[in-house]
């Protein structure tokens, strides 16, 4: 009997290993990282009047899409785009705005980091997600061109082309904005200030932007086809009903077995 | 459960656990910190916190050296000498701060280092402003007070050299004004000051041509020319002139920018000559004059352009914690000497060096074991030369190894752990108090008693040595040890760890008794 128990225990400890093993990944801005470049630290709403936040956009939006989107910031939804790799340019477009990321990599002096991309950037304009903030750390973000600034590098930042560290052949310093907006439309040229390891630098960046949820063309996916599978099965009440059934069959069939004997 | 089954279900367990570890080895992000980057950032956590330098304060810096300008050009219009050196030194104190954070934070080959340029440029035009202002008034004073025809005529040939080299001078700092005050608008420090400073610097000038010394422009008997009038590192200059009326052998002063940069002697043919090599002199503008005596020569101007340089570095191993850097420094060919050459390790930690008479330079930088990466920089202070850096360079640091002590330190451990134990063994084996021990095999055995003449203590001590040794037990047992062992003799052994531990004195009558004990006489005792 105490032979059982310990396999059993052993049974469980093992399977919790192997479901904690299948279920996490180490894809960049994914939910289900854990990790240090995951989202799954970032808290997320289902109020339909939260901030919608898109993430690292990766998917192409359709014109019902963008029709959908207009409509919610005609409503007076707030619309936050982060993305750094000028994947969110169509959309703007296609939302008539003159906002425009600028991918490049931008490095500064003006930092405490080792890092050069890592560096802070100054809130400029008045809005309430930078309430009560004056500095922003910025990790490897991208330049925002058009609208009204909201945070700018200091003027000692520069677009390291090559990559080598330091200003070099026609690298110049120049300010510039990493965030701007226009009306209920902001655009955040750093989507990496929600990962795990960027929430705890600033906490009042992050309060401030709550409630919040993750528009499905962000970069918070997976490609993990377990997780995928568990996520189905969550939202299927039908499969989830069926894999109960597939679980209570076993035991019942072995009571029912014990029984007759 | 059978045995079978069970033992078949932990083996499944252990292998499913073992490949999860495996999947875990070939991506190791549970236990090392590699993948703590990507193109889209890094982890904050793993990163270094350092900056590269207090780049916060340069453009505070680039305002106040601004507002410097400002500040010293107003005091010298207003001839308030005194503050005026006191801004001036405050103004060199603040331009080496500067020159110190663009070195640090390495942006030499940018605007910033062009204001830098400027800006030195600025400074020594103003001091020299400063000391011709000064000296200006002492002429007009001693052209008061000099009555004598021939000393009223070198003062106005000097009081002719300084108007036109303030003339020359105000030239210069105002060719700068667009440069300076583009770069400082972009960077959003105050220009005003430096724009005021121009306008004040042209006042002074211009008060100096209103007053002329001396009743009239003059024109001097000893003359100068630079031939050719340009000039770049390395090259040199003729600076030339003929003295009508004066004596061959006469000296002759010859001044580069206000400083002396030599003395020649006056040719039969009433002619001197100085060959001006262009070393470590600002690229722009310069002034020559020359003095023989009294008379002051004109001022003769010469321009400096800069030259691009390069900078060479090879890195080799020394031994296992220092790497020699060696690398040339050349101005389009020409070999840069004597200037300071800085090493940038991992782009923070800088070391200097210098060049030789063949602008070559060798330093010896001890570094932490690891990989490293060098950079060798010129940045031109001071030289009408450009600012220039080497490819970097790798270097893989060995480090010193493990040290031998802490092995010898265990080894010897290990072999005094060894003797002690080995020595403990027996006496680590103590009958069990439960049983009573074991009669020891006595072998008795005649001592030789010698305690006559010893103090008591000394006495007990060799009678408790004579009967430990009759009884065949052995030297490294006490005096407990021995009563356990010996019970017939424990009223000995005890009384003699009394004797030896208490500090008690045997009497005569103990030591004694004692000795017949140990003698083999009563066991009592």
């Amino acid at each position: 009997m105490r032979e059982t128990w310990t396999v059993l225990l052993i049974l469980l400890l093992a399977g919790a290993a192997a479901y904690a093993h299948a279920t996490t990944t180490t894809e960049e801005f994914s939910r289900y990282n854990v990790g240090w470049n995951g989202t799954s630290a970032l808290t997320v709403d289902e109020d339909p009047g939260a901030t919608l936040l898109i993430l690292a956009p990766e998917k192409p939006f359709t014109p019902e899409e963008v029709g959908y989107l207009r409509m919610f910031l005609d409503d007076g939804g707030s619309l936050l785009v982060a993305d750094e790799e000028g994947n969110a340019n169509q959309l703007l477009a296609d939302l008539g705005s003159t906002i425009r990321v600028r991918p490049g990599n931008l490095s500064s002096l003006d930092r405490g980091h080792t890092d050069p991309g890592l560096f802070r950037g100054y809130v400029v304009g008045n809005s309430t997600l930078f309430a009560g903030i004056e500095t922003l750390l910025t990790n490897r973000p991208a330049a925002i061109e058009g609208g009204e600034p909201l945070v700018e590098t200091s003027v000692l930042t520069w677009d390291d082309g090559d990559g080598d560290g330091r200003v070099s052949g026609d690298e110049t310093f120049a300010r510039r904005v990493v965030c701007a907006r226009e009306g209920n439309l902001t655009v955040l040229g750093d989507p990496s200030l929600f990962v795990n390891a960027m929430l705890a630098e600033n906490p009042a960046f992050i309060e401030n932007l709550q409630p919040v949820r993750i528009d499905v063309h962000s970069r918070t996916g997976t490609a993990n086809p377990i997780i995928n599978t568990r996520v189905w099965i969550q939202q299927t009440p039908l499969a989830a009903a069926a894999l109960a059934a597939l679980a209570v069959l076993p035991v019942a069939w072995h009571f029912g077995r014990k029984r007759d004997d | 459960m059978n045995a079978r089954a069970s033992h078949a279900i932990l083996a499944a367990a252990a292998v499913l656990v073992l490949l999860l570890l495996a999947g875990e080895a070939v991506d190791p992000v549970l236990y090392t910190a590699e993948n703590t980057s990507t193109a889209a950032h890094a982890d904050p956590a793993t990163v270094k916190e350092r900056s590269p330098g207090n780049a916060a304060a340069l453009v505070p810096l680039m305002d106040d050296l601004l507002g410097q300008t400002g500040t010293l050009a107003l005091t010298i219009k207003l001839k308030d000498y005194e503050s005026a050196e006191r801004d001036l030194a405050r103004y060199s104190d603040l331009s080496a701060q500067f020159d110190k954070l663009v070195v640090t934070l390495d942006v030499s080959g940018t605007d910033v280092g062009e204001f830098q340029q400027n800006n030195r440029q600025n400074q020594e035009a103003l001091a020299t402003l400063l000391n011709d202002t000064r000296r200006f008034e002492d002429l007009k004073r001693l052209e008061i007070e000099v009555q004598d025809g021939e000393q009223r005529m070198a003062i106005a040939y000097e009081g002719e050299a300084l108007r036109q080299k303030m003339r020359e001078g105000f030239a210069s700092y105002a060719k700068r004004e667009t440069a300076t005050t583009r770069i400082a608008e972009h960077y959003g420090a105050n220009a005003t000051p430096y724009q005021e400073s121009v306008e004040d610097f042209a006042e002074v000038a211009d008060a100096a041509d209103d007053r002329p010394t001396g009743g009239g422009t003059v024109r001097s008997p000893l003359g100068i020319a630079v031939t050719p009038d340009t000039g770049r590192y390395g090259e040199t200059l003729r600076i030339a002139g003929r003295y009508a009326g004066g004596t061959p052998g006469t000296a002759v002063e010859v001044y580069v920018d206000s400083r002396v940069a030599a003395t020649v002697a006056l040719d039969a043919d009433g002619t001197y000559a100085y060959p001006y090599r262009v070393g470590r002199v600002l690229a722009g503008p310069h002034l020559a004059y020359a003095t023989a005596g009294g008379v002051y020569s004109g001022v003769a101007t010469f321009e400096v352009f800069p030259k691009n340089t390069t900078i060479t570095l090879a890195a080799a191993e020394v031994n296992a914690t220092a790497v020699a850097c060696t690398g040339n420094l050349t101005a389009e060919d020409r070999p840069v000497t004597g200037a300071p050459v800085l090493l940038r390790v991992d782009d923070g930690t800088l070391v200097a060096g210098e060049t030789d008479g063949n602008g070559t330079y060798r330093t010896e930088i001890v570094l932490p074991a690891g990989e490293h990466t060098l950079r060798a920089e010129f940045h031109a202070a001071g030289y009408p030369l450009n600012a220039s850096g080497s490819e970097a360079a790798t270097v893989l640091i060995r480090g010193e190894g493990l040290s031998p002590l802490p092995f010898i330190a265990a080894i010897a451990a290990a072999l005094g752990t060894g003797w002690y134990l080995r020595r403990r063994r027996p006496e680590e084996s103590p009958p069990a108090a439960a049983e009573p021990p074991a009669e020891p095999e006595i072998i008795e055995t005649e001592p030789e008693v010698t305690a006559a003449g010893l103090p008591p203590r000394e006495a007990a001590t060799v009678l408790f040595r004579a009967l430990r040794a009759r009884l065949g037990l052995p030297e490294t047992k006490t005096p407990r040890d021995c009563a356990l062992l010996a019970p017939d003799h424990a009223g000995f052994f005890e009384r003699y760890e009394r004797i030896r531990y208490a500090g008690e004195i045997p009497t005569e009558e103990e030591l004694t008794s004692m000795e017949k004990v140990a003698l083999g006489g009563d066991p009592d005792a």
